[in-house]
């Protein structure tokens, strides 16, 4: 995925819609004083400069999809691994709450259900059937809307094509109003995703530590 | 100078001694046992309200995802090294005045395991599915990871347990043959049956004292993997301040540290409560207390040395971590912690005029709780200054939390308790008569 | 047929077992009991043990086993997690080392059990003495011409109390 930083405006439909579409749980208030929010993608604010002279940048951070990601080894039962496609999956069935994975993510993107999950009315209705609904005691964290790979895919099979690019489009890729984020196989050289990490003003986020990120944040070298 | 020969303790007053705690139970020790027992309930209570309705009801949050369950893991499982160092150590180097010493340790070891293996259930969030991590015949062909450091916990503290378990029978062995002869039926049958029919014959001597050494060594090199490898469930993660190579050693000596603390403790208490003055006299506690001194400035060395090379290097995240630690929310936790673990026991353990049996207890409770204060510093302020900022929060722990907590005490406390009225808590073949000591 | 003999010193027990042994009675037909281990001088009533010996073997055994086993379930359930090779020692070499030693803890109990005799049928025939604080109970096994010899040997050596049982 490739997230162009001068064209996010900070607007945040992204969260909005990866909420709408993951079933995300809505907290209250008071659990989110205490910490206990969910966003599986999160818009960060940095601001410089004193006012009137303020400037701010925004950064949306979901998970990373690490290649060498640090939480996919310490999960005890294995409920986090990497596969065949280069995702880190998150198996909530597996997940037994050692909260290990998260403490390990450099990017702070897990989250962990506290209580069973709540709708005020009449936001269970808007559920999407094609996402599961997480206990109480399970981590959870963003999956590239795999829900949304999966159809793809058996999509071009059904109809005997192959994927084109940018077909699969997760939610909050879909939802962007400034058109900033662009998802596609990083595999193939020729998808815009490609080009676009190859590109000049590719950075990655805590690129030092190694985890091998695969989310390019594309911004105007300084 | 004294002109007398110095009076020997006679056998029969030796076996009387050690064995009257059996017998007679004061109403002081029945409502210790349980009001102790009613603070265990009530953890349980407290637990119980955690699975029914989710981990939320303790203090934990994003970011900072570990916290009372895992420093009183930490704890627990290093304060078990107490009987380790003692009956091992000094087993293997023949240290005389270990001996009216080691069962009292080696039970501390036992039952701080039993309580320590405790946490890794308690602190799931899914408490229930915790034998997932048991690799156990399923249909699926589900294997656990090996490579997770929660395995190696496992498996350590498994081996820990059983080591210390046999480590702990083995000695008492002995004692129960001589306690067959009990009076009643029922610690008659017990005692019979726990002493596998001992006769004393001296194959059986042989194959114990053999038995013995080798399990001191064996189970040595087991505590120190063990607490080496729960260091590493914070070592092996990249997290600021925790990625550092001088955890491993640095947990094996405050494990230490914290047991010989805790034995001090226990020890001084067993001492007034059964009468065992002319046992555990002034020479025993006098070499615990230098003990406890030395690993006090052990302690100092490696939390010393694991600062400085954070300040000096000034990386970013790192330094987050410090000053929350050294200056920020934490200072207060983290300045109780230099002078309950470090001032306290120079000071009083130090100056040998202050060098006292009430003053090394007071230095043990200051160091137990400097000790718990230590895991909290170390296992908090790193969750809650992520490398991502704008992540960073505060831990504020609940009720749930302190009355686990607080059950894990009180749990130590029955079990003690009822030990020593089964048991005689100094190991009587293993102590001679020996002349009186002017206390 | 057996004696029992109570000693007070050891001394006393040491030149009674030499004596005995000098008249043919063999270190396997001699026992000594008593309520805390008696260290005998070398040479005069020696145990050989092999209990060192089960203990590392055990080890080895436990060790080997559980790295073969680890080996077999990290090929069989080939996850990929993070960068980390699917086996490596490094990666699961604890639980190696944890099993070695787990094996030398069970081998040398296992094996305690076994060399103390705690573990093997006892003839019930056989009689045990009842051994008082301080006291060395020596019981010998011996048959009817060495009898008389023993006894002089017991009498000589300073036993305090010489009784003779026979096997019912």
């Amino acid at each position: 995925m490739s997230i162009d930083l001068d064209r996010c405006t900070g607007c945040e439909a992204c969260v909005v819609a990866c909420h709408a579409e993951n079933n995300l749980p809505v907290s209250s208030p008071d659990q989110a004083e205490k910490g206990r929010t969910a966003h599986w993608i999160r818009v960060d604010r940095y601001y410089e400069g004193e006012f009137p002279d303020v400037k701010v940048k925004y950064r949306p951070v979901l998970c990373q999809q690490c290649d060498n990601a640090p939480c996919e080894p310490v999960c005890p039962t294995y409920a986090t691994y990497h596969n065949a496609e280069g995702l880190n999956v998150q198996v909530y069935n597996r997940c037994v709450g050692t909260f290990y994975c998260a403490n390990n993510c450099p990017y702070s993107v897990r989250f962990f259900n506290w209580f069973a999950p709540e709708w005020p009315e009449p936001l269970q209705l808007q559920h999407n059937p094609d996402v599961a609904i997480r206990p109480a005691g399970v981590m959870e964290k963003c999956t590239f809307c795999v829900q949304r790979i999966q159809r793809g895919k058996r999509d071009a099979v059904v109809e005997n094509r192959p994927l084109a690019d940018g077909e699969i489009q997760p939610a909050c890729v879909q939802s962007c109003p400034a058109e900033a984020m662009v998802f596609g196989d990083l595999n193939d050289p020729e998808s815009r995703v490609s080009k676009l990490a190859g590109s000049g003003r590719s950075t990655q986020l805590l690129g030092e530590l190694g985890t091998k990120p695969k989310v390019f944040y594309l911004e105007r070298a300084k | 100078m004294a002109a007398s020969v110095p009076e020997l303790l006679p056998y029969a007053k030796i076996r009387e001694d050690l064995f009257r705690p059996l017998s007679s139970g004061s109403s002081r020790y029945w409502i210790t046992v349980f009001a102790a027992l009613a603070v265990v309930v009530l953890g349980m209570a407290a637990w119980g309200i955690q699975v029914r309705d989710g981990m939320g009801v303790t203090g934990l949050n994003r970011p900072v995802f570990w916290g009372f369950y895992i420093v009183d893991f930490v704890f627990w499982i290093g304060i078990s090294h107490a009987g380790t160092l003692i009956s091992a150590i000094l087993r293997l180097t023949d240290a005389a005045w270990r001996k009216p010493v080691t069962r009292a340790a080696e039970a501390i070891t036992v039952f701080c395991l039993m309580i320590g293996g405790m946490f890794p259930i308690i602190h799931l969030g899914r408490s229930w599915l915790f034998f997932w991590l048991i690799p156990y015949p399923n249909p699926r062909m589900l294997w656990p990871n090996f490579r997770s450091p929660l395995l190696w916990d496992l498996v350590a503290i498994l081996t820990y347990v059983t080591g210390s378990v046999i480590y702990l029978y083995l000695p008492l062995i002995p004692d129960m043959a001589q306690l067959a002869e009990h009076n009643v039926p029922w610690r008659r049958k017990l005692y019979r049956i726990l002493s596998l029919g001992w006769t004393g014959s001296d194959r059986e001597w042989h194959a114990l004292e053999r038995a013995m050494k080798l399990m001191a060594c064996i189970i040595l090199a087991v505590a120190v993997s063990v607490h080496t490898v729960v260091s590493w469930d914070f070592a092996m993660s990249i997290a600021p301040m925790w990625h550092s190579t001088i955890f491993g050693p640095y947990f094996v000596s405050g494990a230490i540290f914290s047991g010989i603390a805790a034995l001090l403790l226990v020890l001084g208490i067993l001492r007034r409560a059964l009468g065992l003055e002319l046992y555990l006299t002034k020479h025993h506690f006098d070499n615990l207390s230098k003990l406890l001194l030395l690993m006090s400035l052990l302690w100092f060395y490696f939390t010393f040395a694991e600062y400085q090379t954070v300040w000096y290097g000034n990386e970013p995240s790192e330094m987050a971590v410090f000053a929350s630690r050294i200056r920020g929310l934490y200072a207060p936790y983290f300045w109780i912690m230099v002078v309950c673990n470090f001032v306290v026991p120079f000071v009083l353990l130090g100056i040998r005029k202050l060098r006292t049996i009430s003053t090394a207890m007071i230095s043990s409770v200051c160091v137990i709780i400097g000790m718990w204060l230590e895991r909290y510093i170390i296992v908090v302020p790193t969750l809650g200054n992520p490398r991502m900022n704008t992540a960073s929060g505060v831990y504020t722990a609940t009720w749930i939390e302190f009355a686990i907590t607080a059950a894990t005490f009180a749990g130590m406390i029955v079990l003690y308790l009822l030990f020593s009225k089964l048991f005689p808590i100094i190991a009587v073949w293993e102590f001679k008569p020996h002349a009186v000591e002017e206390d | 047929m057996y004696l029992i003999a109570d000693f007070r010193e050891q001394p006393k027990l040491e030149a009674a077992i030499l004596a005995l042994k000098a008249a043919g009675i063999t270190a396997d037909d001699m026992d000594v009991f008593s309520e805390e281990p008696v260290e005998l001088r070398r040479g005069i009533l020696d145990r050989p043990s092999r209990m060192s010996l089960v203990s590392v073997l055990g080890a080895i055994a436990t060790g080997g086993l559980a790295t073969v086993g680890l080996y077999a379930a990290q090929q069989s359930y080939r996850l990929v997690t993070g960068g980390m090779p699917i086996f490596s020692f490094w990666g699961t070499g604890v639980i190696s080392y944890e099993a070695t030693m787990l094996g030398a803890v069970l081998a040398t109990f296992g094996w305690f059990l076994w060399e103390s005799g705690l573990l093997r049928k006892r003839d019930k025939n056989i009689p045990v003495p009842t051994v008082l604080p301080g006291v060395m109970c020596l019981r010998v096994r011996c048959f009817d011409p060495h009898v008389t010899r023993a006894r002089q040997i017991l009498d000589s050596a300073g036993a305090t109390d010489i009784a003779r049982k026979e096997v019912a």
